[in-house]
């Protein structure tokens, strides 16, 4: 695994766990240290998410920072990164 | 509206191509219990929804099934990359090349193409929950086939 694939892994867990703490904070909006843990989780994202971008380019369009290069670049989400 | 992220919800990389295998789980992608019937279900029960829990909770798992479809898609995709004619000959691909080639086209395992007569919208919030609940067990059911099927014939075709 490329160090470009154990980045995205790492990012792709934090914005997993992301996703399930959203979906559980729209039924439970008062839980307080559900919110709590939804932050720390997005402050490891963020951080995560900051690097990738510098170091592999943008992951989504408002992050392009006018390189239209950058955006369109393979690899796409679908292709394969281990053959 | 939505916002699109260049990553997959999970990472997807298929270490040999599976064209037997592609045509199970092109169902997860647009068969009746599909990845696609899910994100539509929700996102359209969710107009009617009376409480905003559950105008929240349908938008956000709605969203996270669009995700999920392109996932199943990206399997699909890379199991059928670069098939010679013998691969697709000795793997019975033929019905689904003649078709489409080799894109990722919204069908069930039987060939049947996507539909929405599959799902149901009816602007009652126990009668969309209870079709929720009935979806969701039998996507369970789905998930437990694709299992046995990966592990008795196609072991070595995913990893991670």
């Amino acid at each position: 695994m490329s160090e470009r694939e154990r980045l995205l892994k790492r990012l792709s867990s934090y914005d997993f766990a992301i996703a399930e703490m959203h979906i559980y904070l729209d039924t439970h909006p008062d839980d307080r240290s559900a919110a709590a843990a939804l932050r720390v989780y997005e402050e490891k994202s963020g951080a995560l998410r900051s690097e990738f971008e510098e170091k592999y380019g943008p992951l989504s369009p408002s992050d392009e920072n006018g390189n239209r290069w950058a955006w369109i670049s393979d690899p796409w989400p679908w292709d394969n990164q281990e053959v | 509206m939505w916002v699109y992220e260049k990553k997959l919800q999970y990472p997807v990389n298929i270490k040999q191509t599976n064209p037997k295998l592609a045509k199970i789980i092109i169902t997860q992608y647009g068969g009746p219990d599909g990845e696609l019937g899910a994100s539509l279900r929700y996102l359209s029960q969710r107009y009617s929804a009376p409480y905003p829990e559950v105008k929240a909770v349908l938008t956000d798992i709605g969203t996270e099934e669009l995700g999920h479809l392109e996932m199943v898609g990206t399997i699909v995709y890379q199991l059928t990359k670069g098939l010679t004619l013998e691969e697709i000959r000795a793997q019975g691909f033929e019905d689904y090349f003649v078709d489409h080639t080799t894109g990722i086209y919204p069908q069930a395992a039987s060939g049947v193409p996507f539909s929405a007569s599959a799902l149901q919208v009816k602007g009652d919030i126990i009668t969309d929950l209870h079709e929720d609940l009935a979806a969701d067990e039998a996507y369970k059911y789905r998930q437990l086939v694709f299992m046995v099927y990966n592990v008795s014939c196609c072991q070595n075709s995913t990893r991670d």
